[in-house]
């Protein structure tokens, strides 16, 4: 029976039809809820804009957004006391190198678990994903121990050596790269193209999407990290973002016009960065969600 | 090398035996190391296992061998066998069950609040024609920013006497919360906070999920009368079960883990109401200098993450597809 599916809408009968055409109630009930979420979430941001903005007098008298006195003292209090930029430098070279290296080696590992066949496949893989299943926590002290065997305790290079091979990221670009027809890389074979010409050349550039929303995720991980550089690193020059924004807590108790200034300098180049580029963020945490 | 050689006569016919090499280990692997492939796998995949060796495997087998020892930091090989000493210390710890107490009490709560809400926002979101980019563009903000500048954001919001939460409340003639400094509202409101720095991320997911079920479907039900329930309850939700299986894993893992959250935004808590898991771990290694102990702690942890994965990929694998 092939039923035309407007006929059949029309067939039945709802009580929003004897309303006027234009109000339709469904898609305006759904719009205000997710106006309400997204008030929700937004607001605390858009708060914290104008709180670094105030003194702190203002900031716990009145519950007006717009300060009545625009002020930078505060952005002044944190350059001066705390060597924020020294951070963010920290924090900017150990999440670059390490979303550089994850890319490579996962991609190079997803290619190999993907188009190579080997003796011994999938048992190797399936010992690179176990370890994925053990919580951080317990490995935390162990590789606390190796660190500092191998002296990097205090060095950014403690938290950089740590990420530079990502199960997630092999399992992640092994599942698109699977896809990837093999009768391409059999004819760059056959014309004689180099292992490294074929991956370079044919895999990585197909391979664009899940590669930027795999840097992402790790990029993002890597920027927010937080116990793993409060163990490893210990004086305030070495320190990334987290630490010394978890810091300003004991620095400037209460004085959380302070806070606010530090919270948005950590905040704003994430922001800014994401305010363009949403869209693969967020096809990215899709993606990942819908191949698992 | 044993490589058979007939003789070549001048009338090759069909009875001739042709040259056979054997097919010999030693033939096979001089094939294989002239194989550019296995070059270009080798040279990737040695320092990979050498990593992993170094920094996976050997820090797990560690693991293991540090919760048994009673482990001397100064002088590690001096570190005394104490079998399952450790173990009993971490039970004896006064604050061993309260903060097991406290991380099933967040999982438990993170859990009945996340997955409906952001349930009922993707079906918003799946069901809207208009402005889906924006509003998930907006509802996925607090996933992407720092978590340490969250947490300092609602620590500044939720201060019991200036913050804007009870300032807003006071100027409504609300009755005000006591947020983060009372023994009992402590955790539910850092569990609040937490769902709603994590929400847009399952949002995302979920939504992704729904979208992806075919249309038809809900024609085909719109025919048949179904209802706006009945399409939710009998199409939706069967088809994004292996999603919502992966939402629940992935929310108890980690709830059950979290550290950077309770460690700055209250410490531990109004006394100890905040006192998570992984932060008796952490002050067991860093605080008091126990390896021994904190690692045992962790294993513990381990464990019951292992068994809480399984039964739920037992319990909850769908068995509709389609």
């Amino acid at each position: 029976m092939n039923i035309d599916t407007k006929e059949a809408t029309q067939a039945v009968r709802y009580r929003t039809d004897r309303w006027p055409r234009r109000v339709n109630l469904g898609q305006t009930v759904l719009h205000l809820i997710l106006l309400a979420l997204t008030l929700v979430t937004t607001v605390p941001f858009v708060w914290m804009i104008f709180a670094s903005f105030k003194n702190f007098k203002e900031l716990v008298s009145t519950t007006a957004l717009l300060p009545k006195v625009w002020t930078l003292a505060n952005y002044e209090g944190i350059f001066s006391r705390v060597n924020f930029i020294a951070a963010f430098g920290n924090s900017v070279i150990a999440a670059t190198t390490v979303t550089v290296a994850t890319l490579f080696t996962s991609a190079v590992l997803g290619y190999i678990f993907a188009k190579y066949h080997f003796w011994g496949k999938e048992q190797l893989f399936l010992l690179l994903l176990v370890t994925m299943m053990v919580p951080f926590a317990v490995v935390l002290v162990p590789l606390y121990i190796t660190i500092g065997d191998i002296g990097l305790i205090n060095h950014l290079g403690g938290i950089i050596v740590t990420g530079l091979w990502s199960t997630f990221g092999v399992f992640f670009m092994r599942q698109f790269m699977e896809s990837i027809p093999s009768e391409l890389i059999d004819a760059a074979r056959i014309d004689g193209a180099s292992e490294w010409r074929i991956f370079l050349g044919i895999v990585v550039p197909i391979s664009t999407a899940p590669l930027a929303a795999l840097a992402v995720f790790v990029f993002l991980g890597n920027w927010d990290s937080f116990l793993w550089p409060l163990v490893v690193l210990n004086s305030p020059e070495k320190q990334t973002l987290p630490l010394v924004l978890a810091g300003l807590r004991n620095l400037f108790w209460t004085r959380y016009e302070i806070w606010a200034a530090g919270s948005i300098l950590t905040v704003a180049p994430v922001m800014l960065i994401y305010s363009f580029a949403s869209k693969y963020f967020i096809q990215g945490i899709a993606m990942t969600g819908l191949k698992a | 090398m044993a490589v058979q050689t007939v003789h070549k006569s001048k009338d090759s016919g069909a009875s001739d035996q042709r040259q056979v090499a054997p097919r010999d280990w030693r033939y096979q692997l001089r094939k294989t190391l002239r194989r550019p492939q296995f070059w270009f796998g080798f040279t990737l995949l040695l320092p990979t296992l050498i990593w992993y060796w170094v920094f996976s495997y050997r820090p797990i087998i560690q693991a293991f061998r540090l919760s048994a020892v009673h482990y001397q930091i100064l002088n590690p090989t001096a570190s005394k066998f104490v079998g399952l000493d450790n173990f009993s210390t971490i039970f004896e710890h006064p604050l061993f069950w309260i903060s097991v107490q406290n991380t099933l009490t967040w999982a438990v709560l993170s859990f009945l609040s996340t997955i409906p809400i952001s349930m009922g926002i993707a079906v918003c979101l799946a069901n809207i024609r208009r402005g889906r980019n924006l509003y998930q563009g907006l509802i996925f903000l607090p996933v992407v920013v720092s978590l340490v500048a969250v947490l300092l954001m609602f620590r500044m919001l939720m201060d019991s006497e200036v913050g804007q939460f009870n300032q807003i409340l006071r100027g409504l003639n609300l009755p005000e919360s006591k947020w983060l400094a009372s023994t009992t509202s402590a955790l539910p409101t850092a569990v609040g906070i937490g769902v709603w720095k994590s929400l847009g991320f399952y949002v995302v997911i979920l939504t992704a999920g729904l979208l992806g079920i075919p249309q038809e479907l809900y024609d085909a039900a719109l025919v048949d009368g179904a209802n706006e329930w009945q399409r939710f309850w009998r199409i939706s939700l069967p088809l994004i079960g292996h999603t919502l299986v992966l939402v629940t894993v992935l929310l108890a893992i980690g709830a059950l883990q979290e550290f950077t959250l309770p460690y700055i935004l209250t410490g531990g808590g109004p006394g100890n109401a905040t006192y998570l898991y992984n932060l008796l771990i952490y002050s067991e290694a860093f605080t008091d200098l126990r390896f021994g102990t904190a690692t045992a702690a962790a294993l513990l942890q381990f464990f019951f993450i292992l068994i809480i994965s399984v039964l739920q990929l037992k319990l909850l694998r769908p068995t509709w597809s389609y």
